[in-house]
């Protein structure tokens, strides 16, 4: 989706269409920017810069609080006309999408007149522009797609790849970041091609396993990572957590635990939704010099209930937190997922039960009127904005049914 | 060195005693559960030595729990010295039935000479040792001593050993002016004794206990080598305290509430059958083979006459055993932890057993089909199969 957080933005508010808008939050405020619209980029504001950076380098912007509900809810939608299209459907992020088009020639047609057919109902049903690239891998894919930008549609005619690929940095290959670059850089690769001239097994001595994909990548294939997974298939989530850093570094007991306890719904929400029992809860801790810890703990038995993720979480804060000592960021983290244990308990399970009941209503009324509309009371203290993130929004676990 | 300073400094470390093997491996055998295997504190891993008149008194501590006994020693010099225990324990079973002489050298070690052995153990400064808390001199309560091992070994299984339920981790003792009552659930089962019938003297209305499970194992084995006939027992508001003829344990109370364990004891279970305990065991016991390993259930299916034990795995198979019964209601399938259910007949000895249910989500209740002086009963979650 074409700046996508920003698009969303623009349909709630049309006077922002056209300007330099950046989303994410104020401009004084801590915090990085989410998204930026084509304007804003101008000027060199990109996502994941500080706000305050943005705010130097483009003054005039308008700067908007992120609505993570809304971004869900058009991400829904998103999916509904990609799964119309094909029934394989990977949603990478919040605002992207891999579609095995495979076997859909005789519904659709040709590859071009697919992509334009999709892009043409896309804008007819969410009103939001997308840049399509058509390839026979991810990778293809996903690098045409970016080179089609904005609102454009790019096919790579099988056997073009390497050609395609050539000019292009190496930075355009996905994954490959800063450490790599240099690493590239130190050995004379700038561009796709020259990284292509070298032999596979010069990659793999140099950088390992990751040298040897990114020789298929060059060549555009998928190779490495989860660009080694089915195309719509179920990668089994390993992790819930949520994570929050302060507006203003803060000592305040009752607001770090109202975080906590803001947090641990947060990832209890997504618990139920997942259908996972987490066995293990654990808590991040960021203090103002950027120290971090992690502590864990295991259950006896694993559990989706915010309140008995946020006594763990509570208990683990009050035992490893230097009092007075000022925070930055708090994480909470379930893992070691299991089905419902099996073994009955005499003492808790009515209470349990009772839980399960509010909290899956308080999920319902979620679902219909947005995620802040309704917490527990020591989470609304110290309620925050939930920071926008790009997580596709059915992740983890099953994949949201179509009709919800 | 001025006179005075040398006298007591020689006064203070001296110690020489001389004990028969019997005695003194008798009473190492009874304090050695409280010897921490693996602790930081160096010190708790030795026994306090202290000798005076015509006894040696022997001392073990772990912090939270403490144990103190004597025997019968020829003191030559008054004193006291520390000894590492599992060491001094291993090598005094070793020695020969004679007399042992101990003697506290320089350094803190102590020598330890029994016929031709002779032996020099390093041991620890006596002032690192810390100090116990007395025996209170009033509010002594007289509890009959095979009543108490009774209760104890009735409930002291089902104590929790998950940490994360900290007053799970003890058993609860109440008394009244006329009963006794013992409570203990790690929250998959509970089990609950009562004995009333008795008298004890001090104690008014309630008077509730909270006992930690080491407490409690502690407690039972030297239950099970005493002929006293009663424990004295009194607490403050930090410590529990039971005398035992000459040995005195203390433990650390447990604080916090116990879960209030009166709702959850099930009232109308009505699908009620008659078994005979060991068959029960037996039969478990057999299917049990073949329970999934982690969970270990097993499922009870109630029918007419006929009670039907079943377990199974994928990777070991399937087995079924049969009861014959007197119950006549409808037909009710149930899952248990097998182990919990076993766990209870072993503590319940022989003779029959009831096992009263309700429906497959409901607890459970086995409790002993005649048992005239104690109130026993015994309540188990299902699992969900």
């Amino acid at each position: 989706m074409d700046a996508f957080f920003v698009s969303v933005e623009e349909l709630f508010d049309p006077s922002l269409k056209g300007k330099a808008v950046v989303v994410g939050g104020q401009r004084h405020e801590r915090g990085v920017v989410s998204a930026a619209s084509y304007e804003a980029r101008k000027f060199g504001v990109h996502s994941a810069m500080p706000l305050r950076t943005a705010a130097k380098l483009c003054p005039h912007a308008t700067f908007v609080d992120g609505h993570p509900d809304r971004y869900r809810e058009c991400s829904e939608k998103v999916y509904r006309v990609l799964t119309s299209f094909s029934p394989l459907v990977e949603m990478a992020s919040i605002d992207e999408a891999y579609l095995d088009m495979t076997g859909t020639e005789r519904l659709h047609g040709r590859p071009l007149h697919a992509a334009h057919s999709l892009h043409a109902k896309m804008k007819a049903d969410t009103q939001l522009n997308c840049s399509i690239g058509i390839g026979i891998s991810r990778l293809i894919a996903k690098v045409s797609s970016a080179k089609a930008k904005p609102n454009g549609i790019l096919w790579i005619v099988p056997g073009q790849e390497a050609n395609f690929l050539a000019p292009l940095d190496i930075r355009d290959i996905p994954g490959v970041g800063k450490v790599t670059e240099q690493k590239l850089q130190g050995l004379g690769i700038h561009k796709v091609g020259d990284l292509a001239a070298f032999d596979d097994s010069f990659l793999e001595q140099q950088l390992g396993k990751w040298g040897l994909a990114l020789a298929g990548k060059a060549r555009g294939e998928d190779a490495g990572g989860w660009f080694d997974s089915e195309v719509g298939a179920d990668v089994a989530a390993k992790s819930i957590s949520h994570e929050h850093t302060y507006n203003q570094d803060t000592a305040d007991l009752q607001q770090l635990e109202s975080t906590l306890m803001r947090l641990s719904e947060m990832v209890g929400r997504r618990l139920r939704e997942s259908g996972f029992h987490a066995k293990t809860i654990a808590l991040k801790l960021r203090y103002k010099d950027f120290t971090t810890i992690i502590r864990a703990h295991t259950l006896a038995v694993p559990t989706q209930l915010d309140t008995e993720i946020f006594e763990q979480v509570r208990a683990l804060f009050r035992r490893n937190w230097r009092k007075g000592a000022e925070v930055r960021l708090l994480g909470v983290h379930a893992s070691s997922f299991e089905p419902q244990a099996d073994q009955g308990d005499l003492l808790e399970d009515s209470r349990r039960q009772r839980w399960q009941q509010a909290l899956s209503a308080a999920d319902r009324l979620r679902d219909r009127f947005g995620e802040s509309s309704v917490s527990l009371a020591t989470g609304l203290k110290g309620g925050f904005r939930e920071r926008t993130h790009e997580n596709p929004a059915g992740l983890p676990g099953k994949r949201k049914s179509q009709e919800s | 060195m001025p006179v005075e300073a040398m006298a007591s400094a020689v006064g203070t470390s001296t110690m020489e005693i001389t004990v028969s093997k019997f005695e003194l491996l008798r009473e190492l055998t009874a304090t050695q559960g409280v010897v921490e295997r693996k602790t930081t504190i160096p010190i708790l891993s030795n026994y306090l030595f202290e000798a005076a008149g015509d006894k040696l008194s022997l001392t073990a501590t772990d912090l939270d729990l403490s144990l103190r006994t004597s025997c019968v020693a020829k003191v030559k010099k008054d004193g006291a010295c520390t000894i590492p225990a599992r060491k001094l324990h291993d090598y005094v079973k070793l020695l020969p039935d004679a007399d042992i002489t101990i003697k506290l050298l320089e350094n803190h070690w102590v020598s330890i000479r029994c016929g031709r052995s002779n032996t020099k153990m390093v041991g620890m400064a006596r002032s690192n040792f810390p100090s116990l808390p007395a025996f209170p001199t009033a509010g002594i309560i007289k509890i009959p001593a095979q009543v108490l091992r009774g209760m104890i070994a009735k409930t002291c299984f089902a104590i929790a050993s998950e940490e994360s339920r900290y007053t799970l981790n003890g058993a609860l003792m109440v008394l009244k002016p006329e009963s006794i009552t013992m409570v203990a659930t790690d929250g998959h089962r509970l089990a609950h004794i009562e004995r009333s019938g008795e008298k004890f003297d001090g104690v008014s209305g309630e008077m509730k206990t909270l006992v930690p499970k080491k407490a409690m194992d502690e407690l039972k084995s030297l239950l099970d080598s005493t002929d006293a006939e009663s424990v004295d027992f009194a607490k403050d508001e930090s410590t529990l305290y039971f005398r035992i003829g000459p040995r005195l344990m203390t433990s650390r109370q447990l604080t916090g509430q116990f879960p209030n364990y009166e709702a959850v004891l099930p009232k109308d279970n009505s699908k009620s059958i008659t078994l005979h305990g060991e068959e029960l065991s037996a039969a478990i016991s057999r299917v049990a083979q073949f329970a999934d390993e982690r969970s270990r259930a097993v499922r009870l299916k109630l029918e007419k006459a006929e009670l039907k034990l079943s377990a199974s795995s994928t990777e070991t198979g399937e087995s079924e055993d049969s009861m014959e019964t007197d119950y006549n209601g409808d037909a009710l399938t149930i899952g248990f932890n097998a182990q919990y259910i076993l766990d209870f007949l072993k503590a319940a000895g022989a003779g029959d057993v009831k096992l009263e249910l309700k429906d497959a989500q409901s607890a459970g209740q086995l409790r002993p089909a005649d048992s005239e002086d104690y109130k026993y009963r015994y309540i188990v979650m299902p699992m969900r199969i």
